[in-house]
């Protein structure tokens, strides 16, 4: 589906991908399904807190935007999220690169109850032109919400009217929250946003320039493990969104090659850059894993004319990393006393879900199921092609259902379940749990992934947690469930899908 | 960006609502954060998806990076309204979802929150929570975040409960409440609450928590039977002690903090006694015996707070509660100079004088401070570029803003406080003070 920018927004994931969060069974059946036009979404009768358009934390990204100011149109709470502003990033230390100048600004119109009556353009208005005073920024994100959308205020009208008043570009960014049941229609909404206020028409091409768009899925040693990757073959990444200046998303359309990190979160953005700006995308694989890393590497070379520098970088950081790899997979083949692989259950949106089950194969361990925060028909060939190579395997998609994922955690019993803030009880076990990822302010090398530098990090990390189990059995034998039993002893996860929408 | 703004914040603004990062979430978020701060409630958001979940970055995390607990954030029932809700309207889904979480969620009391969709499209929600009133205790939270802050939703959720749960009931001598600590926003709340329960015993009294009592049900139920509410903040909690008063007849005292250090916390323990009879003795046993071990240790610090901060100017920048207790300690016990104290809780303005009179009156330090109401974290940031201080007691948001551009040693004792864990960390009674230092002596740190 073409990308419309003189829309207001885009469509959402639903229309635009067929986008579902209520699916359990097969894989390949899901691909099927979504293949044949019949996959269709479910209404729970039991459902849980789960993010919504506005905060599945678009609001703790877009306020990264160093030289801009988000303004978030909604009542006190919706931003509440983005506390964090001034403190996220910031004990990164300069001596690993960090920028020194990193001032993150925020204003909410704190919409009260006679905004809800009179409407709060006029408070809009003005917290446009406050920031513009204050800050003097080079870009105004204006976040909408629930209650800006049900009160029917005229967001573009209001851009329209107060844009030649300020030198700032004004971003309005579709992102109610009642808007779609898909939290990534948020990030489409926001890159809609994006392509047309920000990306300027390119003038010239920076050929060795390649934009890197994310959200959240890396931390800080991964952007130093990528950086220093592609400085060695004489490319320069552009990172966005988190972190970035206004001047890294003008230049967008100016890159060779937009290369992925969680494709389908920033699916939008790579699509519509090569249809306004010619720059072209792929969408696999990502640089997770040491095969991954490889053939992320030889893409890119191959849109920058990189082919020949890239094979020696290769083979360079092959012979560095493999030896490496092998300890790790030699302790995981003995991790089991019955000889069998490690079995670990994890993934969180369908981007983890095509890097982590062929980096679960390089280390030599299995997957009894894939967890999936949603899924459409972006990443068809992708899943597919996982399915040839790992097997086929059971999928939940569920977007941070805690019942659900404490009945699956129980169900599948694996050696490892990775886990996250947003998966409630699920780490109380007797096996093993530990994170899936670490969050993006954590600058220790501990917490790489990406890169190879990364997969041999995430390796050892996955190591580590084999080794005690103290705190998960206790909080297990100490603590009441928030579930009653039976829920555990009957068999579905869906028990309380109700019908079709 | 850089970090270098001049600009003054201007006297008056013609939208005081639209501000920087004010410290606190909305109605929603303290009405949700009241109920799962008593034990056993489960919270059932009627509501978007995300209001759940946004709380526990900006008010769980934000409150010295702590988690919701069993029934909070993800695990919180939610009826996750979307488009076709706010059309059709969202009573259904919201009677599915308390049968369900009936079923299938562990607990004794199930409290509905109401959200911003609801309150706009008109779901009658109190008559469908009433449809569930014979199977389990159960309330309606009736608020919408944009009807006010995480203050106004803590109010609302004892309004419910005073509302919809409580009875009369024979009062019960020696029996105290205490109010005005709203969970999370008073990031010291859990351990704040255990000292001045405990202190209480010593002298004889029995002491109703409500938050983080065993059964939290029924230390709500508890509640009529109080002889003595006792509140702890010039103005949070007032608002539920005078209904309490209205309604059951139970007389309030209000303290204006919760007391930091000996001298506040024996004048503290005297009023209550005074004001319930207690016998004077035993009162004075008990004060005599916490000084004497207070004091004693106090001598364990000497060196570091006469050779670290001797007679330091402060900045306090907190909700009113946390900042009258810290500026009187600081002022009465540890000899520093309180400057400004910039108060951060929206605070109604019926209370300002009483405010500004507890944080000016009766401090030993000739330097008494310039106080603030203000909300809004860059005009506090500006505020503050005004003073030259070397203490600042703040929240986190202060934290590299003390460094980069006031040259002070910060220590977060406030909301947000994204730096640091405070499971039972708190600065309450006779020993607050010390755990206090120690804390402002970790970020000194170092040999003298």
């Amino acid at each position: 589906m073409a990308i419309d920018l003189k829309a207001n927004t885009c469509p959402n994931r639903e229309q635009r991908a067929g986008a579902i969060n209520a699916y359990y069974g097969k894989a390949s059946d899901l691909v099927k399904e979504a293949r044949q036009g019949t996959l269709t979404n479910k209404e729970r009768e039991f459902q849980q807190s789960s993010g919504c358009v506005l905060n599945f934390y678009l609001t703790t990204r877009v306020v990264t935007i160093r030289d801009a100011v988000m303004i978030v149109h909604a009542p006190v709470g919706c931003s509440s999220t983005s506390l964090l502003y001034r403190e996220v990033y910031r004990r990164i230390p300069l001596s690993e690169g960090r920028p020194a100048d990193f001032d993150l600004h925020w204003l909410t119109t704190n919409i009260d109850e006679k905004d809800v009556v009179f409407g709060g353009a006029d408070k809009l208005r003005y917290a446009i032109k406050e920031a513009q005073e204050r800050y003097s920024p080079k870009a105004i994100f204006i976040l909408a919400s629930c209650t800006s959308g049900i009160i029917g205020e005229d967001i573009e009208g209001i851009v329209a009217d107060v844009q030649p008043e300020v030198q700032a570009t004004i971003v309005p960014v579709h992102c109610e929250g009642i808007r779609s049941r898909i939290i990534q229609t948020a990030y489409d909404a926001f890159w809609h946003g994006v392509l047309k206020y920000l990306v300027k028409k390119p003038t010239r091409k920076q050929p060795d320039l390649v934009n890197i768009a994310s959200m959240l899925s890396y931390t800080w040693q991964d952007r130093q493990e990528i950086t220093r990757l592609l400085n060695r073959i004489g490319l320069r990444p552009n990172f966005i969104p988190e972190f970035a200046t206004v001047e890294q998303f003008e230049i967008m359309g100016e890159a060779a090659v937009t290369a992925p990190i969680c494709p389908t979160y920033t699916e939008y953005l790579s699509q519509g850059l090569e249809q306004e700006f010619g720059v072209p995308y792929f969408m696999y694989p990502s640089p997770v894993g040491i095969d991954h890393t490889d053939e992320w590497l030889r893409t890119i070379a191959r849109y920058t004319g990189k082919e020949a520098e890239v094979e020696v970088l290769i083979r360079e950081e092959r012979e560095k990393w493999l030896p490496k790899m092998e300890k790790i997979q030699e302790e995981f083949a003995k991790a089991r006393p019955d000889g069998k692989k490690l079995e670990i259950l994890g993934s969180l949106g369908q981007g983890r879900l095509l890097t982590q089950v062929p980096y679960f194969e390089e280390i030599g361990v299995s997957s009894p199921a894939a967890i999936i925060q949603d899924f459409d028909n972006l990443v068809l060939d992708e899943v597919e092609q996982i399915i040839d190579e790992a097997g086929d395997f059971d999928v939940l998609v569920n977007t941070f259902q805690a019942a659900e994922l404490a009945h699956l955690t129980r169900k599948y019993d694996p050696d490892v379940a990775l886990t996250c803030p947003f998966q409630g009880s699920a780490y109380k076990r007797i096996k093993s749990s530990t994170r899936i990822h670490a969050l993006r302010g954590d600058a220790r090398q501990w917490s790489a992934q990406a890169g190879y530098k990364g997969a041999i990090a995430y390796g050892n990390f996955l190591l580590q947690s084999l080794k005690n189990r103290a705190f998960q059995q206790t909080m297990l034998d100490k603590t009441p469930d928030t579930y009653k039993e039976w829920w555990y002893d009957q068999p579905d996860p869906l028990h309380y899908i109700k019908k079709e929408l | 960006m850089g970090t270098a703004y001049a600009i003054k914040p201007k006297s008056e603004s013609p939208y005081p609502g639209v501000v920087e990062a004010p410290r606190y979430s909305c109605a929603l978020g303290g009405a949700y954060m009241a109920t799962l701060a008593t034990f056993g409630a489960v919270p059932i958001l009627h509501s978007g998806m995300g209001c759940g979940m946004a709380q526990n970055f900006g008010q769980n995390f934000a409150a010295g990076l702590n988690d919701a607990g069993p029934q909070g954030n993800t695990s919180t029932p939610c009826s996750c309204l979307v488009e076709e809700h706010a059309v059709f309207g969202g009573e259904d889904k919201l009677r599915n979802l308390i049968r369900t979480s009936l079923e299938v969620m562990q607990g004794d009391l199930f409290v509905v929150i109401s959200g911003c969709v609801p309150a706009l499209i008109g779901d009658d929600v109190g008559a469908v929570v009433k449809e569930f009133s014979g199977q389990a205790p159960i309330i309606h939270v009736n608020t919408a975040g944009f009807l006010g802050n995480s203050y106004k939703g803590h109010e609302q959720f004892f309004e419910a409960v005073i509302d919809q749960l409580l009875t009369e009931q024979p009062v019960v001598r020696k029996r105290v409440n205490l109010l005005g600590i709203a969970p999370y926003q008073h990031v010291f709340w859990k351990g704040n609450l255990q000292v001045i329960k405990t202190l209480l015993e010593q002298v004889g009294l029995e002491v109703n928590m409500i938050f983080t009592e065993d059964n939290g049900l029924e230390a709500l139920r508890r509640i009529p039977s109080a002889e003595l509410n006792l509140v702890f903040s010039p103005w949070s909690g007032v608002a539920t002690a005078r209904k309490l008063e209205e309604k059951f007849a139970t007389p309030y005292l209000v303290f204006p903090s919760v007391p930091t250090g000996p001298k506040d916390t024996t004048a503290f323990i005297q009023s209550v006694a005074k004001r319930l009879k207690l016998p004077k003795r035993k009162v004075e046993a008990v004060i005599t015996h916490e000084e004497h071990r207070a004091y004693r240790f106090s001598e364990y610090m000497a060196a570091i707070a006469t050779m670290a901060l001797p007679n330091a100017y402060t900045a306090i920048v907190a909700d009113t509660g946390t900042a009258i207790g810290l500026t009187r300690y600081g002022s009465n016990e540890l000899g520093w100079l309180p400057e400004i104290v910039i108060l951060t809780d929206n605070p109604p303005e019926e209370f300002h004088d009483e405010i500004v009179r507890n944080l000016t009156e009766g401090l030993d330090s000739i330097v008494k401070p310039e106080v603030h109401f203000e909300i809004d974290s860059h005009r506090i940031r500006l505020l503050l570029r005004e003073h030259t201080v070397q203490l600042i007691l703040a929240s986190s948001l202060e934290k590299y803003l003390a460094v980069d551009e006031l040259n002070a040693m910060q220590v977060s004792v406030a909301f947000p406080v994204y730096d640091r864990l405070i499971v039972d960390r708190n600065y309450a009674g006779y020993r607050g003070g010390l755990a206090l230092m120690e804390d402002v002596a970790y970020k000194y740190g170092g040999p003298l």
